[in-house]
């Protein structure tokens, strides 16, 4: 009798926690789910009142007209360039500097690693000003180098070479002494045992830079002139008649065009992703 | 080398070589230091220039007021800044600025925390709500804001669901306290996810010994939770906090995509000031004082915070 009530109370309880999960969960999902249907509404369906839940009739279309407003296929790809880019920029300095911090250490490691800190501090909104007017002097308007060059300096290196710098740190000193006694010269040290051991860190450094550098609004925004070389985040704020105001369902089929190559990866890697970002731990 | 004596022993890790004694060390420092410096060097020039280039640039506008139209500029000296404190808009900027910074860092960091232990239970299909609350963090910030003004638009779902309960319509971005707190929400469920998984991992490294011993000595979940697990996560919470009050100076998207700091200034924030004034009314020199205000005001606070710290924190010795 008893254990039935115990367990009769756990069902009771896990349907609370679910109960109260579920709602919490639909603040989450509800406006991704509210964006789907809305792109595949017709304009006049959006407009009307009360709102319909479903479209009455799926318009595809509204993914057609994506690409013949914009060329949002090219700005897409504009996206992936840049973000390539402030990756490959990132991780060529951030890898070397970390590993210089953690392993080699040379007089003055320390004082080094604060200044090359000290850009996390530096908020972009407040530095914005004197870059524009540096890459407009330099004739970088309208290109990729303030974008790739800035926010690798400023935003993303700092913190890939704080990732990288405590991936070095965890590995046991023996390797080093090792690949000395192996007849290993310094750089081979560093590119042939260290850094494969460091891949899952690398992982996470091109994770963190990639999304920034996807991100990214203002610096585009200021930046970049002609719409074909716009990124994602400008174009999708530029689906708008400028008579009839927003195309609601346009924008949000080009919105949710942008979302979902992000969502199908982290779908796939969900599980590496969830348990990776758990069980990694942060010690302070 | 000279060292290179039993190589395949001790690449193997079998054999351990003793450290040889009386190596020259100075030799070995220096080209070990012109290594270091060698890697670092590609970073380090690369921050000096920029950052100088950004901050140095950015004081030194400060001081002038440029006239984009005829190409000149002319010394001021502090009268941009004198300007900060004189202009009647900035009352109500600073005001909403505090307010999100407040309110994100605050009830950001609670949210998040409380979220967290909602989630640290051992459910079956857990880790899909886990997902579902990190979903808007991959979500890019205008995407996002893009959704949300889609939700908020006049007649929109919001003011439908209202409509179903009998409330009328309300003004959701038409400025005022509900603007701002709208803003609020949609910031706060865009990146709430990032700390509960900070939080997760912080909760489930909490020795499950330290909270058995707890109930064995009587202490009831709360008192477990307030005086065990709370003292144990207090770096990851300093951490996200931090995060949050610097985060929370950038609700700039939302702000240019929602109401463009409109009506008049009543839902801008200092972020978005610096852009209005720099990019759509040409005024760099008074940007760039808000600039340098805006980053001595995350400096300070970060700083405080910083300072605190030994007593927000429990191990923090360790």
């Amino acid at each position: 009798m008893k254990r039935i009530d115990r367990r009769g109370s756990l069902i009771l309880r896990r349907s609370g926690s679910y109960a109260l999960l579920t709602v919490i969960s639909l603040l989450f999902i509800g406006p991704i789910l509210w964006m789907l249907s809305g792109s595949l509404k017709s304009i006049n369906e959006i407009l009307r009142y009360p709102p319909t839940i479903l479209p009455e009739v799926f318009h595809w279309e509204n993914y057609l007209q994506v690409f013949t407003l914009q060329p949002f296929g090219r700005q897409f790809l504009n996206s992936v360039l840049v973000m390539t880019l402030v990756c490959g920029l990132t991780l060529l300095i951030a890898i070397p500097a970390g590993y210089a911090l953690a392993r080699v250490r040379p007089a003055g490691a320390a004082v080094i690693f604060v200044v090359l800190l000290s850009g996390i501090f530096i908020p972009p909104e407040a530095v914005i000003v004197p870059l524009f007017q540096t890459a407009a002097q330099l004739g970088w308007i309208d290109s990729y180098l303030p974008l790739v060059i800035f926010t690798s300096m400023l935003a993303t290196a700092p913190v890939a070479m704080f990732i990288m710098r405590q991936a070095f740190l965890t590995l046991p000193p023996e390797f080093e002494e090792a690949a000395t006694l192996d007849g290993a010269g310094r750089w081979r040290t560093m590119a042939q045992i260290f850094l494969p051991l460091v891949r899952p860190s690398i992982a996470s450094a091109v994770v963190f830079t990639a999304w920034f550098s996807w991100n990214q609004f203002l610096e585009p925004l200021v930046y970049l002139r002609s719409q074909e070389l716009l990124t994602v985040p400008v174009a999708l704020t530029l689906f708008e008649d400028p008579l009839a105001g927003p195309r609601w369902n346009v924008q949000m089929a080009a919105t949710t065009l942008s979302v979902l190559p992000v969502l199908i990866v982290f779908l796939i890697a969900q599980r590496q992703v969830v348990s990776g970002l758990t069980a990694g731990g942060l010690k302070s | 080398m000279n060292q290179r004596t039993h190589p395949r022993v001790a690449a193997s890790g079998i054999v351990r070589a003793p450290r040889p004694a009386g190596r020259r060390r100075g030799g070995r420092d220096a080209g070990r230091n012109a290594f270091g410096y060698l890697l670092l060097a590609p970073q380090t020039l690369g921050l000096l220039v920029v950052g100088l280039v950004a901050i140095g640039g950015v004081v030194q506008l400060s001081l002038t007021r440029v006239n984009v139209l005829a190409g000149t500029r002319e010394f001021v000296g502090l009268e941009n800044y004198a300007r900060i404190f004189s202009d009647p808009d900035m009352g109500v900027i600073l005001t909403n600025t505090f307010f999100f910074v407040f309110v994100l860092s605050v009830a950001g960091t609670a949210l998040a925390l409380a979220l967290a232990v909602l989630l640290n239970q051992k459910l079956p299909g857990i880790n899909i709500f886990r997902s579902a609350i990190f979903i808007p963090a991959l979500v890019t910030t205008v995407a996002w804001t893009l959704v949300w003004r889609f939700i908020l638009q006049p007649e929109g779902l919001l003011d439908g669901m209202l409509g179903l309960v009998g409330a009328g319509p309300l003004p959701w971005l038409r400025g005022g306290w509900l603007t701002l707190a709208v803003f609020a929400v949609i910031q706060l469920t865009k990146n709430v996810g990032i700390n509960v998984m900070i939080f997760l991992a912080a909760l489930q490294a909490v020795p499950q010994e330290l909270i058995d011993a707890a109930r064995v000595d009587g202490a009831g979940p709360w008192s477990r939770f307030r005086h065990v697990v709370l003292p144990q996560i207090s770096p990851a919470i300093l951490m996200v906090f931090m995060l949050m009050i610097s985060g929370s100076f950038k609700v700039f998207e939302l702000v240019l995509l929602l109401t463009n700091g409109g009506p008049g200034v009543q839902t801008s924030v200092l972020a978005f000031e610096i852009f209005r004034q720099a990019f759509r009314l040409n005024d760099i020199g008074y940007a760039a004082a808000l600039a340098v205000f805006l980053f001595a005001l995350v400096l300070a606070l970060t700083g405080i915070i910083w300072q605190f710290r030994r007593r927000l924190v429990f191990h923090e010795a360790d």
